[in-house]
């Protein structure tokens, strides 16, 4: 396999983490990937038994598969059959996890893909949907020998309403096209992961993802209205009203659109989406504050918060993020500072200027060695490109890395990171920071080398501090889904009864199982039937008297 | 709220919603729940007990008692589970902007306790008595759902008690987290036919410096509808936009620093045509509360909620007018222009006028792609007109869901009847 490394502006592979190579993980999963976990067995009818489905009859399920959707869909759907083309599509930006697909289909209509997928469950053949295969959580992983839906054609602006502040896309719209074609009615749509020049809007609702500003203007979840889905039964629903051109704040009944969002394409394929937009604040500002030492930086994040001020964004790099940015993108950030923070501040001018001033004087206060207040629009977009580059800049400091997603309560935010040094040092590996510290959400990032066969060391590395923000109160994942990587790690955060739930709730979108298998709960298959340290509820627990969280 | 609200259970052998328990204290002729049998109450304190209350028999979750009638009557409840004995605030960290607080705590309490801290749930849905567990499984919101959103945006954790006696929870502590499904959203409009709220964990805000308030009277449709465009278009913000007809009022809120609340609502006024008043802190909190009290209504009204696209739809202001008249009923109406939610509480005229008018009117909001539900209705009005009309998309799988999670339909059943 040949080696992508990563490279400072490059976007496909910018996203590309970690090399390729044997996932610690692989020795465990077995040949039919992820999807043995609920057999195809049931679908149809069919009666076969066994676990696994035998190739032979994958094969002829995938041929009979395309023989339908080409009966039905016509020439306008393009299929992909040739090894070759389908190895494009055997990963996303999680790397180090590759399964060949069966066979790749790229509607080139939306009324292409309830046949897809009405075909996949007639055959019993599993499927996932993918856009623009950014994720970092492996959630658009194949399952072995089977079929990748890619959106990427769907890719349309239907319709923006300026009134109404809301737009209806196709679900292969890359974010940032939404706000660039929102943009002549001064209105944009708030989600900004750092991949928003290529990820999709379809990738966005499957993972709920976030970004920057979402401290204050929150998830996907928050700003889709409606999702038109062809659900995993092969019918067509409008979750969160019943037409997709009226969608609804407050439909009636159960949130299923809430369900959705963030649901990892495990709850069926998005095909249309409705969007809500909001009005560009009327100001931002935006500041750098290097600090000597990574406490006074996590104490000034502290003192912002407790003042009731929400900035829109609060970004913490450390040294080691520092310099790969700066050697990257000359974006003018302090090479010898231990820790910088971007904040921003948006809204209304009086307000978010006199709120901007009590920010600019609590950094000093905390020992602020530089503050540098962006001047201008320029100054402001040179701050966000040093950010939103990290990652592609860690190719600077070693080809290859592994990237966490791990939350903690803001206030242990210090002591993550100890813990983290910590960790790194006893591993013997090098831990670059950049995250997202006014809402606690750490992205470590783990630097290896695969050629001196410090991968597994890696991978344990990044297991262990994801499971250490779980154990300071935290999560597994912020914003990039639990996907197949985080997978083995959610018995460490919720207890057999809350994944039981969990799986209930998905069994009542998808009875077949062939939606996505193997993503977000943890197999025997994936991670072998036990696991040590797994939660075992405390009777105290039950009654009430303790908490876990 | 009208009236003095109970957060006890039901007396012993009442037949829970035609009790003085029911919908706040007010005596009620409603008879939304059909019982066949003498039902028991249990006010269950820790969690353990929670689940045991709830593994056997039929079982009606009660929080203050204030949305009994929200959606279809509920059939021979036998036990009915008061949260009232879970009413606490378990962990508030001020620091990381978060509150742990079991299901049965009042929101008017949690919202005192934390303006102990400065900060503040900003959530204002007209029942401030209801309990939060309640608040959430009735997918209530209140005008400020424009700028903060509805609870589903400010839940972050969950702990569930599910019909099997499961224990589940998803979320945790920190505002940002998509590890698993979150089944908070799932129990976001569930009625109680799902699970109980056992304890939530809400992502708190700091408490506003001012809350300003600027009213324009004369508003008539078209008014209120251009005038809510040039609103949510400009740069001010606006954390409410209301407006009531037949009084063609419109309210407009901001929140904010005392400087920042002020400049916004002077480049408002700018903004608005009409006659403009600003109101001063006592007739800000003075007109809300009368607001709250016009959404909840009172026993013997008929209040119907319609959800529909952002906007006023001028043809359902008139279609309601019309059909008021036709059935010889007064209608009024409180409309959240920017989000496209209507109220309506229908007074006057009898059970046969309530029902002509809901079933009416709900053919014209169903006719621009809305939805309408009951949340109270006069007594007699079920037996002609059903509490749910056009169902949403998904309908199957909420179907699915309910199966999957209440096999035996013990919770609320019959609630959202005639969908499942």
């Amino acid at each position: 396999m040949e080696r992508k490394p990563c490279r400072a502006g490059d976007y496909q592979n910018t996203y590309m983490i970690g090399g390729p190579g044997v996932h610690p993980r692989d020795t465990a999963r077995p040949p039919s990937g992820g999807a043995v976990r609920r057999s195809p067995a049931r679908i149809g009818g069919t009666g076969r038994g066994g676990k696994g489905v035998p190739d032979v009859d994958r094969e002829a399920a995938l041929r009979a598969v395309l023989a339908d959707v080409s009966a039905e869909c016509g020439p306008g759907l393009r299929a992909l059959t040739g090894a070759a083309e389908r190895r494009a599509y055997e990963t996303d930006a999680l790397t180090a996890h590759r399964i060949l697909p069966g066979l790749v289909l790229l509607p080139a209509d939306r009324s292409q893909v309830a046949p897809i997928v009405r075909a996949c469950l007639r055959h019993g053949v599993p499927y996932v949907a993918r856009g623009a295969g950014t994720g970092l959580s492996g959630g658009a992983l194949p399952s072995e020998s089977g079929l990748v839906i890619s959106l990427a054609r769907l890719n349309r602006i239907l319709e923006v309403d300026p009134d109404r502040r809301t737009a209806i896309v196709e679900p292969g719209t890359t974010n940032l096209s939404i706000s660039a074609a929102a943009g002549e009615y001064d209105l944009y749509y708030a989600p900004d992961p750092s991949s928003q020049v290529v990820c999709t809007i379809g990738g966005n609702v499957a993972e709920n993802s976030g970004g920057a500003h979402c401290l204050k203007y929150g998830f996907t979840s928050h700003h889709v209205l409606a999702v038109e889905v062809v659900l995993p039964d092969g019918s067509v629903a409008v979750l969160g009203s019943d037409d997709i051109e009226a969608p609804c704040y407050d439909a009636p009944g159960y949130d299923l659109r809430g369900v959705f969002v963030g649901a990892e394409g495990t709850c069926g394929v998005a095909t249309r989406i409705a969007v809500r937009l909001l009005r560009r604040p009327e100001v931002v500002r935006t500041l750098v504050a290097d600090f000597p030492d990574v406490p006074s930086a996590c104490d000034t994040v502290s003192a912002v918060i407790a003042a009731g001020i929400v900035p829109s964004a609060i970004e913490m790099m450390d040294n080691l993020a520092i310099r790969a940015c700066e050697d990257a993108v000359h974006a003018g950030y302090d090479r010898n500072a231990a820790a910088s923070l971007i904040i921003e501040l948006d809204g209304p001018a009086e307000e978010c200027t006199e709120l901007f001033e009590k920010v600019s004087a609590m950094c000093t206060a905390h020992g602020c060695a530089r503050l540098r207040i962006a001047a201008d629009a320029a100054e402001r977009a040179a701050i966000w490109a040093g950010r939103k580059a990290a990652f592609a800049a860690m190719g600077r400091l070693s080809p290859e890395f592994l990237l966490q997603d791990g939350v903690v309560p803001r206030t242990r935010l210090a002591e993550a990171l100890t813990g983290i040094a910590g960790l790194a040092a006893g591993a013997g590996l090098r831990v670059a920071n950049v995250f997202h510290a006014g809402d606690g959400n750490l992205h470590p990032l783990v630097l290896y080398r695969a050629d001196a066969g410090q991968e597994p060391a890696a991978a344990a590395l990044a297991a262990a501090i994801a499971e250490l923000c779980v154990a300071l109160g935290g999560s597994l994942s912020g914003e990039h889904g639990i996907g197949v990587d985080k997978a083995c790690s959610m018995p460490e955060m919720f207890s057999p009864a809350d994944l039981t739930a969990m799986d209930r709730l998905r069994a009542a979108f998808d009875p077949s199982g062939l939606c996505n298998p193997g993503k977000v709960f943890p197999t025997p298959a994936l991670c072998g039937e036990s696991r040590a340290g797994a939660y075992q509820p405390h009777p105290l627990e039950e009654t009430g008297k303790i908490q876990r969280w | 709220m009208v009236g003095p609200s109970s957060s006890a259970p039901p007396p012993g052998g009442a037949t829970p919603g035609s009790g003085s328990a029911a919908d706040g204290g007010g005596t009620t002729a409603e008879a939304p729940i059909v019982s066949h049998a003498a039902p028991r109450s249990i006010t269950p304190t820790t969690l353990k007990d929670l689940r045991d209350a709830v593994t056997a028999g039929t079982v009606l979750i009660r929080g203050t008692g204030t949305a009994t009638t929200w959606g279809a009557p509920v059939r021979d409840p036998r036990t009915t589970v008061s949260l009232a004995g879970m009413d606490r605030v378990l962990d508030h960290r001020p620091a990381d902007m978060t509150v742990h607080v079991q299901g049965g705590i009042r929101l008017d309490a949690l919202q005192a306790q934390l303006a102990l801290r400065g900060q503040w749930l900003p959530y204002d849905p007209a029942r401030s008595e209801a309990t939060i567990g309640g608040l959430l499984a009735t997918g209530d919101a209140g005008p400020r759902r424009l700028a903060y959103g509805s609870l589903r945006e400010l839940v972050i954790g969950a702990t569930m008690v599910f019909p099997d006696g499961a224990i589940a929870k998803s979320g945790g502590h920190v505002i940002k987290n998509v590890a698993g499904y979150d089944l908070a959203k799932l129990c976001h409009g569930s009625l109680g036919t799902l699970g109980v709220v056992a304890e939530l964990v809400l992502r708190v805000h700091p408490l506003p410096q001012t809350s300003r308030t600027v009213m324009v009277s004369g508003v008539d449709t078209a008014a209120a509808q251009r005038l809510t465009w040039a609103l949510t278009r400009s740069a001010t913000e606006p954390t409410a936009i209301e407006w009531c007809e037949p009084e063609q009022v419109l309210a407009v809120r901001f929140d904010g620093t005392s400087d920042g609340a002020a400049a916004r609502a002077a480049a408002a006024r700018a903004l608005l045509r009409g006659s403009l008043a600003e109101l001063d802190a006592d007739e800000s909190a003075s007109f809300w509360h009368s607001h709250a009290v016009r959404i909840v209504a009172e026993p013997g009204d008929t209040v119907l909620r319609a959800a529909t696209r952002p906007g006023i739809d001028p043809s359902l202001v008139r279609s309601l007018a019309a059909w008021a008249e036709h059935a010889g009923v007064k209608a009024l109406l409180t409309c959240s222009p920017a989000v496209g939610g209507y109220t309506v509480r229908v007074t006057g005229g009898d059970a046969k006028a309530h029902a002509e008018l809901v079933k009416n009117w709900r053919a014209s909001v169903e006719a621009v792609g809305g939805f309408v539900m009951l949340r109270r209705r006069r007594p007699g009005v079920d037996a002609m007109v059903e509490s749910w009309g056009r169902a949403p998309g998904g309908v199957d799988v909420m179907r699915r869901v309910k199966g999957n999670f209440d096999p035996e339909n013990r919770f609320a059943p019959g609630r959202f009847a005639p969908w499942f």
